[in-house]
């Protein structure tokens, strides 16, 4: 083992100019040249096929390209939640116009950095106010205004607003816009081609419908992981760990069901704009919320209680219906090991065998563990994580890596942020990637999947917006209000 | 002719111009919902994506999801299955228990697990061999008839077949092919991947479960919810692509990472860990970015003598949301400890670490000898937010989705009563609702109507493929 060193930090404010990405760039050390990937596709004899995807996919090629949305506009209003943030961010990475309406206040999300440290946050370089990292990072090409609902004169300006834009994302809570006379129903009077999309945790309405605490605040993620039994299923069982100390059902270290009611909110939206275009002519109302469409991607989990009336249970890093399908402990870490077809199946035993040459009799010789479907049975399942896990504890991470992958085997590390950062395929994509922004310096940001593509990539084109730095240019476009009016305006507190 | 003023215009006038209409304005709005969304209507509207038609040569629940996205929404699949086998997902029940029979004719003893279950819905399902050179003209011909195409096998594999976007494009210059997988091109190319490789593999694991000092270790979301997740962002990539078509008639290639989607849904992480060095950890059932916003666990279970260990024993959960300063002074009276208010009163304080670690054990030790159903009354009874953890049976039970028409039992055509629990719940749609109409077919049972009625090959060519395991 490595010898094990005490490094002592003792100034903060020093570590964190070290880390400053004008000091020390990302990547730390440079992703692989094109000549060893080369040497990859060479490898499978897909050489030309290799040549013709770095020729026409590569993520530098990006804005060369045209974008697929251009042209279509959306107003976002909503607060707290990512939903309406992700929602806004797909829609203006594939081309879009999104105006992100904020109270005078801002998002409160805006406010929010980890453990409330506030030198997490990023100063404006302009307007030297503070963002925290959750808002910033999410807030991709959103355009900035800020407007006050809750006055007849912003109302107002609101409804000429809609007269611009195809579709209103809308994340406030149950009903707020209905009671303020524009919600869905009052402006469709107005544009009825306008394409109007609630987001919610559980619903705006409903037995079970969000709820606002009587001192007003909001029902956020992770209650929607609650209300649809995600959260019930997830975690390590009372065989692997103790309740209360690891073994309990566990949320997403993320909103998670926020991201999926985000991009179900962005597809909603563009399909039923497609039908209002090509064939309807008239927009429509709709409503995403977490818990239903995290709740569409649960698996089978609600209908295998209608099968039988099974309720699922935590099974950890294991999964019951796939062997081998699981990440079990390593030397140094966790390694995650996939497959469950014969033809991979066999393929991680050979791997393993060759150092570990009982696995082959005790796992390959297995009656039970010749047919597919039986491998699924909970004996079964520890069997073999019980033997797969013995070669592991000898080797690291990266050793195991690389012996599975000689076998084409799915099979993958637990990694953290900054080992995902550096790795060698990620940053070769990158999949990570820094961005100048010029309120906030260099930015390191997660690239958008939709990012490779031949006609119409996805792209991130400007990272986090201070508060209303839109609002004069949207207010002018959007509503005719010019800046003797706006400035008016704000003094009357409506903007 | 100056108007009289006498005369008053119904059409004129602000507000309702109609009985209909007004009653709609005057509606509670909870009832306009109901209303507007009318669950259980869904058949008397139209469909979003009518007239697309997209191939499905996929496997598992990635690739698959992108296109089951907009069978749902309408359009026309066609699903492409090896013969005999069919899609790998078919052969997946948890603890090998849950089958829906038969999986094929020619294997009447042998189900279709339920893992394949919200993957495939409302597709045409047929059987091809598509490497072999008999069936690449059937293959052709059924990408020259439709809008796209989605696939999931090693890169070049489809290229090494004459199959990839490059020859396809020379036969319909509109067509959208999708490739999605693991890494694509890069030094990983070739890496096979899976839901779990994506969640390990790019970040969500490092920052899921209980902390170190909690006793936890990296935590798998139980669901494949990243292949899930991936494939519905794909689905984005595809409808907008089909947006640019309309103004250009050109398709495109997208070429989608699953592992990358995963890295896309960290939020704070990769900017924290790009400007500060900082490496995001996980921080079990509490937020890193709000306090109190956590799930705590109550002393006893709302049902002490259910048979199901799932009710007896974990039904102890409530997640408990007070983070604004009213909120949390609620809170801290309600538990009977008002010094720590007095001690966090600002949210920048009691969202720290160590603080976050007194207030929830604070809660805990107060729960210790309440029920979840006790803990989640008192506190909705102060005003405050608290729900329970909810285990399968109770979403099952849960009215809000019947009402809503989330859960709904289906009377699918070939397996008669099974329980909907996606499609309708991926978004409601006023005009043209999502829906669903048959959960799967058997592997290769459209084959005589896509390859006869559609393709226009005679049976007894169908019958001959089918004898040699080509279709």
């Amino acid at each position: 083992m490595a010898e094990r060193k005490e490094i002592e930090i003792t100034c903060r404010a020093d570590t964190l100019d070290l880390m400053h990405p004008d000091i020390r760039p990302w990547p730390v050390t440079p992703p692989p040249p094109r000549e060893e990937v080369d040497k990859v596709y060479a490898r499978r004899k897909a050489t030309d096929f290799g040549n013709w995807c770095e020729d026409n996919l590569r993520y530098e090629l990006a804005f060369g390209k045209p974008e697929a949305l251009q042209g279509m506009k959306f107003l976002c209003v909503g607060m707290w939640r990512m939903g309406n943030m992700f929602c806004g961010s797909l829609l203006c990475e594939a081309g879009a116009e999104v105006i992100k309406i904020e109270p005078p206040g801002g998002d409160p999300l805006r406010q929010l950095t980890p453990f409330g440290r506030e030198e997490y946050m990023l100063e404006s370089k302009v307007t030297g106010e503070k963002c925290g990292l959750d808002f910033l990072h999410e807030m991709r090409g959103q355009k900035s205004v800020t407007l006050n609902l809750e006055t007849e004169e912003g109302r107002d300006i609101f409804r000429t607003m809609c007269s611009q834009v195809d579709g209103v994302i809308d994340e406030m809570p149950a009903g707020y816009m209905d009671g303020l006379g524009i919600g869905y129903r009052h402006i469709s009077k107005l544009y009825p081609g306008l394409v109007w999309c609630n987001i919610a945790v559980r619903g705006t309405w409903g037995p079970y419908k969000d709820k606002t605490s009587k001192f007003g605040q909001w029902t956020l993620e992770p209650f929607g992981g609650c209300a649809n039994a995600f959260i019930h299923n997830t975690g390590f069982p009372q065989d692997q760990l103790p309740r209360g100390r690891g073994g309990d059902p566990t949320r997403s270290g993320v909103w998670f069901a926020d991201y999926v009611a985000g991009e179900q909110a962005a597809n909603t939206l563009l399909a039923a704009i497609y039908w209002r275009d090509e064939l309807g002519g008239t927009g429509q109302f709709c409503e995403v919320t977490g818990a239903e469409s995290q709740m569409d991607i649960l698996d089978f989990d609600i209908s295998w209680y209608g099968f039988n009336a099974s309720i699922k249970a935590r099974t950890g890093a294991w999964d019951p219906n796939l062997n081998q399908y699981e990440w079990n402990p390593c030397r140094d870490g966790y390694m995650m090991i996939g497959g469950q077809t014969d033809r991979l199946w066999y393929r991680i035993g050979m791997c393993i065998e060759r150092d570990f040459p009982q696995f082959g009799r005790l796992i390959h010789e297995d009656p039970i563990l010749k047919e597919m479907g039986a491998r699924n049975a909970l004996e079964m399942l520890t069997k073999t994580y019980t033997l797969t896990t013995r070669w592991l504890r000898d080797i690291n991470r990266i050793e195991a890596e690389q012996k599975l992958l000689e076998y084409e085997i799915a099979a993958g590390p637990v990694l953290f942020i900054d080992e995902v950062s550096e790795f060698p395929h990620f940053k070769y994509r990158p999949w990570v990637c820094t961005i100048d922004t010029d309120h906030y310096g260099t930015l390191l940001f997660s690239v958008p999947p939709n990012n490779y593509q031949m006609r119409t990539p996805h792209r991130v084109k400007v990272l986090g917006r201070p508060l209303g730095y839109d609002t004069y240019e949207v207010m002018m476009k959007y509503a005719g209000i010019g800046q003797t009016r706006v400035n008016e305006l704000k003094e009357k507190g409506v903007i | 002719m100056a108007k009289d003023p006498r005369v008053c215009r119904l059409e004129e006038l602000d507000g309702p111009k109609s009985k209909q209409e007004l009653d709609e304005m005057k509606m509670p709005y909870e009832d306009y919902c109901r209303a507007a969304f009318a669950p259980g209507g869904e058949f008397s509207r139209p469909l979003s994506l009518k007239g697309i038609r997209w191939l499905s040569t996929t496997m598992y629940i990635f690739t698959p999801h992108s296109v089951s996205n907009l069978a749902e929404l309408g359009a026309e699949v066609i699903k492409v299955e090896m013969p005999r086998m069919g899609d790998p997902m078919r052969h997946c029940a948890p603890f090998n228990e849950t089958y829906l029979y038969p999986l094929h004719d020619t294997r009447p003893m042998t189900g279709t697990g339920m893992g394949y279950l919200n993957a495939n819905p409302n597709e045409y399902h047929i059987s091809m061999d598509y490497h072999l050179d008999e069936m690449k003209e059937a293959f052709y011909r059924l990408v020259k008839m439709s809008d796209g195409l989605t696939e999931c096998y090693r890169p070049g594999t489809f290229d090494r077949w004459k199959q990839s976007y490059r020859y396809l494009i020379e036969m319909n210059p509109r067509f959208i092919y999708v490739w999605g997988g693991g890494f694509g091109y890069g030094p990983k190319v070739f890496g096979g991947s899976y839901d779990i490789l994506g969640q390990a593999h790019a970040g969500l694991a490092s920052v899921t479960g209980m902390h170190e000092f909690m006793g936890g270790h990296c935590t798998k979301h139980s669901n494949w919810c990243i292949d899930w997740y991936s494939g519905t962002q794909i689905t984005f990539g595809i409808l907008a692509a089909i947006h640019w078509r309309r103004k250009t008639g050109l398709g495109t290639m997208i070429e989608f990472s699953q592992v990358q989607a995963a890295t896309r849904c960290l939020g704070y992480a990769a900017p924290l860990y790009g400007r500060f060095g900082i490496v995001r950890q996980r921080w079990g059932n509490w937020d890193t970015q709000l306090c109190v916003h956590g799930i705590i666990l109550a002393g006893k279970s709302d049902y002490p003598d259910a048979i199901n260990p799932q009710d007896r024993l974990d039904a102890r959960y409530v997640m408990v949301s007070a983070f604004n300063d009213p909120d949390f002074k609620e809170l801290c009276e309600v538990i009977k400890k008002p010094d720590l208010y007095s001690r966090y009163q600002k949210h920048k304080d009691r969202v720290e670490g160590e603080a976050q670690v007194e207030i929830y054990a604070a809660l805990e030790e107060w729960a210790k000898d309440k029920s979840r159903a006790d803990v989640v009354r008192i506190l909705q009874g102060a005003g405050l937010l608290a729900e329970p953890v909810m285990n399968d049976r109770e979403v099952y039970e849960c009215d809000h989705y019947r009402l809503r028409g989330t859960i709904r039992w289906q009377d699918d055509p070939i397996f008669g009563d099974v329980l909907a629990m996606g499609s309708y719940g991926a978004g409601l749609m006023s005009k043209t609702p999502r829906r669903l109409y048959w959960i799967w077919r058997p592997v290769g049972a459209d084959n005589v109507k896509i390859y006869h009625e559609l393709l226009g090959y005679p049976t007894a060519k169908i019958e001959e493929w089918y004898s040699k395991a080509m279709i």
